[in-house]
């Protein structure tokens, strides 16, 4: 997936959580690459997902979903509209 | 709700603003952001920018920087941005520290723990009840309540051995957090209201003890959460998920309230509250325009929407009854509006007199607020102006920022003692004799310094007070109360003659006789009958044989207008002269040049020479004694009939 760009609200959203400009945002990024993308980060990003879409995720799925491609995955799979 | 649009352009705002360190433009943008856009990724974006810029927020007039340590059970780290950001829209700029998730106790009585080193200004204690009481789910089972009460107790003693532990070595301030209400639980809504130790009813104790424990510790507030979860509705406050999965116990819609919520607990220990409320008067305390409608149509009363603003009226009130001063400030002509006070008492539930000050006039607001200010000697930041003007509203944003300007929904009048609740404003966490009291003190202050300041001579200042003399036959009002001014006058009382009803009687029915009583009233109020004078004719002159004035009133030119009435009386019973006569005691120097100071003249001493009087002449056609011109006579005619019959002695 690394050669398709982040949909613009999924990626303004990271960029405001993880503290990065947007056009850093890439699907490759995940919390082995990004420094300060630690558990707690992790939670905002989740939360603040959530929020904005509308949706939930699994508790037991959020521990997995460590990359921006893998959160972008798990939306479309509850069928939002990116 | 902003279009995607304006939430971007805010953004960009922000984000400007930060780059060239405008630290206030940043905060009145993300305001806006924030209160009009629920955005959790938003409030990140503010906190991250306002990270940066910390420093310039501290600078902000009145900004207060708070080293905070949060003492927690539960995960708070991601409601910190949320935090962060409601702090800075209520000018503090918080330094967080976050303890571990058990080492509560450990961190507040330890004096090498973390939270010691960090030196904060604020400690948070955030524990859930699993922490602070979690035996009370399992006790509180069956409903009956074995062991309950005990436990609370015990509950209540652990905090408090915590609490004061703390604060023998620590003087940092203190908010407790109490506990949110379970809301379902294994007895269900019947048993939990039916039973007597249901959960809910044991946890509503617990917040009851808790809040009585930190009015005994000194600096610490109780955060009552319980509270905004039950106005925002326990069902959303708390997601379950989440608090099982990641140990939040609140819902992250509520992040924004309950940092806010958090913020304005602890801000009651570091700033006063608001002192003043100025209100406007049309469309705001009252419906309708005072000046157009009239006295009978403005709005208010029991019945819709008159009630609306007897609703504010009463939030005033019951703020007024706690020490916040109430003030009109208001462009209307005074007259009007002290007539609508008067008529419309029935449908107020405020009179004049519950405000300690009224500036009503055709000046700029701006101009009554800073003078209102003066007059208290209060500063501009302790008050709050509500007007419905939006236009008034702006001028006094733009001219005093230091005042808190409430609009009030004029269209809405249902809303605004709700949208003034839900300010911090006249928050308080203590309530003493001094702020009950404070009311009166104000307010004596107010109208002496009003005068005194508006005035820039003895005679402007009394002639803004607006006294009214009304001379009456003493046999008109009520004599007893003739005699009791006789008997009891000592320091302004030319003869001290202690004369019976029978001998004021007799002046008064004497031809060419006078005895004549003053009734005084200023815009403070009534003094009733406060001055008596007994005088009669002999041959060409008419001799005063008493005057007297209640020290209450000497000094603002009562006493010439009552000799300028004997000597008007005695000119036309045909008299040429006025005597006086003055006879010395131990009380009544005051009144010791009263006539040479109206211009009389001392007689050389014909009488026997063991009397003690002095006597004093002045010639009533070249020189009659005139009243000041400050004063407003009335009933000067002797034969009028009384109309203070009724006043009492």
């Amino acid at each position: 997936m690394s050669h398709q760009e982040v949909p613009s609200s999924l990626r303004n959203i990271l960029a405001d959580v993880l503290e990065i400009p947007p056009e850093e945002v890439k699907p490759e990024l995940s919390t082995e690459t990004v420094s300060n993308w630690d558990s707690f980060r992790h939670l905002q990003a989740i939360l603040a997902l959530e929020g904005e879409y509308g949706v939930q995720f699994d508790p037991q799925r959020i521990p997995e979903l460590t990359s921006v491609s893998l959160l972008q995955a798990e939306l479309e799979k509850k069928g939002v509209a990116l | 709700m902003q279009s995607d649009s304006e939430r971007l352009a805010l953004r960009r705002q922000i984000k400007d603003a930060a780059s060239s360190r405008d630290a206030g433009t940043a905060v009145r943008c993300a305001r806006t952001l924030v209160a009009t856009v629920n955005k959790p990724a938003d409030v990140m974006f503010c906190a991250s920018v306002f990270a940066g810029i910390a420093e310039f927020i501290q600078c902000q007039p009145g900004a207060r920087t708070l080293k905070t340590y949060v003492v927690r059970s539960v995960t708070v780290e991601p409601i910190l941005p949320f935090l962060t950001v409601e702090a800075v829209l209520s000018n503090y700029v918080l330094d967080l520290k976050v303890g571990g998730y058990g080492s509560y106790a450990d961190e507040l009585l330890n004096p090498q723990s973390a939270l010691a080193d960090f030196k904060p200004d604020l400690v948070l204690i955030l524990l859930d009840l699993e922490e602070i009481a979690g035996r009370l789910p399992d006790l509180c089972a069956d409903g009956r309540g074995v062991g309950v009460e005990e436990e609370v107790e015990e509950c209540v003693g652990r905090m408090a051995k915590l609490l004061r532990g703390f604060r023998s070595g620590n003087s940092a301030r203190v908010l407790l957090q109490g506990l949110v209400v379970p809301d379902l639980t294994s007895l269900g809504d019947v048993g939990n209201a039916n039973l007597p130790h249901s959960l809910p009813s044991a946890v509503r104790q617990l917040n009851q003890k808790l809040a009585a424990l930190c009015r005994t510790v000194s600096d610490c507030v109780f955060f009552d959460v319980d509270q905004l979860a039950a106005r925002y509705g326990r069902a959303q406050w708390h997601d379950v998920r989440m608090f099982l999965a990641s140990r939040l116990s609140v819902s992250a819609n509520f992040f924004s309230s309950y940092s806010r919520g958090l913020v304005r607990a602890f801000s009651a220990m570091f700033r006063a509250s608001r002192k003043v409320l100025c209100t406007d008067l049309d469309n705001t305390l009252w419906g309708g325009v005072l000046g157009e409608d009239g006295t009978d149509g403005i709005v208010t009363g029991n019945s819709f929407p008159g009630n609306c603003y007897l609703e504010y009226q009463k939030y005033l009130r019951q703020l007024s009854s706690r020490g916040i001063l109430l003030a009109i400030v208001s462009k209307n002509n005074e007259a009007d509006v002290r007539d609508a006070f008067r008529t419309r008492s029935a449908d107020l539930a405020l009179s004049l007199d519950n405000f300690v000050a009224v500036k009503i006039g055709w000046n700029d607001k701006s101009d009554s607020i800073q003078e209102l200010a003066k007059e208290l000697s209060l500063g501009l930041d302790s008050i709050v102006f509500v007007d419905d003007n939006p236009v008034e509203c702006e001028a006094i944003r733009q001219q005093l920022p230091e005042v808190t300007v409430v609009e009030a929904p004029g269209l809405e009048p249902w809303k605004l003692a709700g949208v003034l609740s839900e300010l911090p404003l006249f928050d308080t966490f203590a309530i003493t004799d001094d702020d009950i009291n404070r009311v009166n003190e104000y307010k004596a202050q107010a109208q002496r310094a009003e005068l005194a300041g508006g005035a820039s001579s003895r005679d402007e200042f009394l002639g803004s007070l607006g006294i009214v003399c009304t001379f009456q036959s003493a046999l008109q009002a009520p004599l007893s109360r003739a005699v009791q001014l006789l008997a009891k006058t000592n320091q302004f009382n030319l003869t001290t003659r202690r004369h019976s009803a029978a001998k004021i009687e007799e002046f008064a029915s004497t031809a060419g006789g006078q005895a004549v009583v003053v009734r005084v009233r200023d815009r403070f109020g009534d003094a009733g009958v406060v001055g008596l004078a007994l005088a009669c004719k002999q041959g060409e002159s008419c001799i005063i044989d008493s005057l007297l004035l209640s020290c209450r009133v000497i000094g603002r030119g009562i006493e010439t207008a009552l000799l300028a009435h004997i000597g008007e009386t005695a000119l036309k019973d045909g008299a040429k002269r006025l005597t006086g006569e003055f006879i010395a005691t131990p009380k009544n120097a005051p009144c010791a040049n009263f006539y040479p100071e109206h211009g009389f003249v001392k007689r050389v001493q014909a009488e026997a020479a063991d009397s003690d009087s002095v006597f004093y002449e002045l010639d009533l056609i070249a020189s009659p004694p005139m009243s000041p011109k400050w004063i407003t006579l009335e009933g000067v005619e002797s034969n009028e009939p009384s109309r203070s019959a009724v006043f009492s002695s």
